[in-house]
């Protein structure tokens, strides 16, 4: 049997134990060392398990990992979401839809403190949804509107996915973090415009909130200003080069750390939580990229993406309809998996491939967050929809993913954008000092 | 008997979980003081990457089991939650199986790279720390999840066999 046999019918057996409901990362370790052990030999594939399993827990470059996993816990415990929340109600509360834009808005924020799309939907869900509820929101608006915008968690940096994306790619994690601001930014604006165009068309889904004093405008102000110090000094010092991605990570969560003591918002119960939390949150994200590194060695071997390659690139089609292709692919395979482990399955296939055909590899980065921020809130695999079930508990899973539609089109419109304008992605970066 | 095991392998998750815990803010307290060192007074940690990245196997490495016990690895479930609760358990049994050897395979792997790495002498450049007392840690951490998937299943088979 040729290598590359050997590598489809290895990747065919991980989407099988995947749909057996295998934890993901196991499931690629398994499959990783079984097909190095068939195509090199038995001792050589489980030297290879240990080896990989210490490099990766061992590896400096992954200690960004849980450094700003950890930055999104103790941001949450102390109170931040709440105070960004408190903060987007004084400005838009009084509009039409303006609490689902004040949720929106502070998804933004939160995500500029936190890299995960589940973390920022839960945080700002447990804050937003009993407000909404109280001014009676549609359940469709009010439920997808907060899982919609906390994917925009892993697009605006920190991102647990671009810093995935960039161990596994080489990519530096500091470009594909600044690469990720403005079409953050753009994405937050679509779906504040989503929100405005659902009420023009039915007003009573979404009532006027009570108005604010200025006085209460600008106490609110307080807990933006808070999240922009965090984020000037996370991605500020990335961008000028004065910190290593682990350093930015350690910084962002001592600076969270300082301001919920300074607020006197963290206790002891709350920093122990945020150190479960995110060991928690750290662990399953580990466990994935190991197995996706020992899983990635077996297909290296296999020779899979330099045929993949070869083959794409005799095809008589233009790039940008293969890119269009590997989006879609991407797209059917967000519905099914979880955005992560996609991605560590993928990337080593598809990655020298984008590179073969010439794209930006922090625009491809970029394009493949926008793709799995759909994936998150997708059928029947829509993590974010569930972490918004299991807080709105009395609403059918059926209606939020109602709500979700329209936020969706607004991720197609972004990503069509960024195919138009890959500048919104890649200016930033080129002014990056290293 | 599997319930005994199952209490002893929570615990010793939990406290593993906790030494974890303790891992990761003492790597915060490190990169801070490395950042203080260098921006401030121009003098680095002697060795801080280093023991930075050996914190992190005591960070991911002890903290695996506990989150086995909360069930948070991540898994893709909307397939086998709609088939009947027979055909789950067998099913449960099988993935069980395949992690339990994949783990049993990695504790025992890491013995041996352990030991070759002490029979070498590896050790860390700057400070000198030795590399297999971290290498036997991950092979340790396999023992509390070895034996939570040992329970799981059995449990797995049991409901299989009584349907």
């Amino acid at each position: 049997m040729s290598s590359v046999t050997v590598g489809i019918i290895g990747i065919g057996f991980l989407v099988f134990i995947f749909l057996l409901g295998m934890p993901v990362g196991f499931a690629m370790a398994f499959v990783g060392f079984a097909g190095f052990c068939y195509l090199v030999t038995p001792e050589a594939g489980l030297s290879l398990l240990a080896r990989d399993v210490f490099s990766s827990l061992s590896s400096h470059s992954l200690t960004v990992i849980p450094m700003f996993i950890f930055m999104g816990s103790i941001a949450f415990a102390s109170g931040m979401s709440r105070r960004l929340y408190n903060a987007g109600y004084t400005i838009f509360g009084q509009m039409r839809g303006g609490l689902a834009m004040a949720t929106i808005a502070a998804c933004a924020g939160f995500a500029a403190m936190c890299g995960s799309t589940n973390a920022t939907a839960a945080a700002m869900g447990r804050v937003s949804l009993p407000e909404m509820k109280r001014y009676n929101y549609d359940d469709s608006l009010a439920t997808g509107s907060v899982a919609a915008a906390g994917s925009l968690g892993i697009l605006i940096p920190p991102s647990t996915i671009f810093i995935v994306y960039g161990i596994l790619t080489g990519e530096s994690i500091g470009k594909l973090f600044v690469a990720g601001v403005l079409p953050g930014i753009l994405l937050a604006i679509l779906f504040i415009i989503v929100v405005s165009l659902l009420c023009l068309r039915n007003p009573s889904i979404a009532p006027r909130g009570a108005p604010t004093s200025w006085r209460e405008k600008l106490a609110g102000l307080t807990g933006v200003i808070e999240m922009l110090v965090l984020f000037i000094l996370v991605v500020g010092g990335l961008f000028l080069g004065w910190f290593s991605p682990t350093q930015a990570g350690g910084a962002g969560a001592a600076g969270a750390l300082l301001i919920g003591l300074s607020r006197r918002q963290l206790n002891w119960k709350g920093f122990l939580f945020a150190v479960k939390d995110a060991l928690r949150i750290t662990c399953m994200v580990m466990v994935i990229v190991t197995g996706a590194i020992v899983f990635g060695h077996f297909i290296a071997i296999s020779k899979i993406p330099l045929v993949l390659a070869d083959w794409v690139g005799g095809l008589p089609l233009p790039s940008a309809a293969i890119m269009g292709l590997i989006v879609l692919m991407y797209l059917i395979g967000g519905c099914f998996m979880d955005a992560l482990a996609l991605i560590t399955l993928t990337i080593p296939i598809i990655f020298p491939l984008v590179l073969t055909m010439g794209f930006d590899p922090i625009w491809f980065g970029v394009i493949i967050v926008l793709v799995t921020e759909m994936g998150v809130i997708t059928p029947p695999v829509g993590v974010n929809v569930y972490v918004i079930k299991g807080i709105a508990k009395d609403v059918p899973l059926e209606t939020i993913f109602k709500g979700i539609f329209p936020f969706l089109g607004a991720l197609i419109v972004a990503v069509g954008i960024l195919m138009a304008f890959p500048q919104i992605a890649t200016f930033l970066p080129s002014l990056t000092t290293y | 008997m599997l319930n005994s095991l199952e209490k002893f392998a929570n615990s010793l998750s939990n406290w593993l979980n906790w030494v974890a815990g303790a891992g990761l803010v003492a790597m915060l307290g490190l990169v801070v003081a490395d950042i203080i060192g260098i921006k401030l007074f121009s003098w680095p940690i002697p060795g801080g990457i280093e023991i930075v990245a050996f914190l992190g196997v005591v960070v991911t490495g002890f903290a695996i089991a506990y989150t086995q016990v909360l069930r948070e690895h991540i898994k893709v479930e909307f397939v086998v939650m709609r088939l009947p609760q027979r055909a789950q358990s067998v099913i449960a049994a099988f993935v069980t199986l395949l992690g339990l050897v994949l783990f049993v395979l990695l504790a025992w792997q890491s013995v041996e790279y352990g030991l070759s790495l002490a029979a070498k002498g590896t050790v860390s450049m700057t400070r000198g720390i030795p590399f297999y007392p971290f290498v036997h840690a991950i092979a340790f951490c396999c023992v509390p999840i070895c034996l939570l998937l040992l329970v799981e299943f059995f449990r797995s088979v049991m409901k299989a066999v009584k349907g």
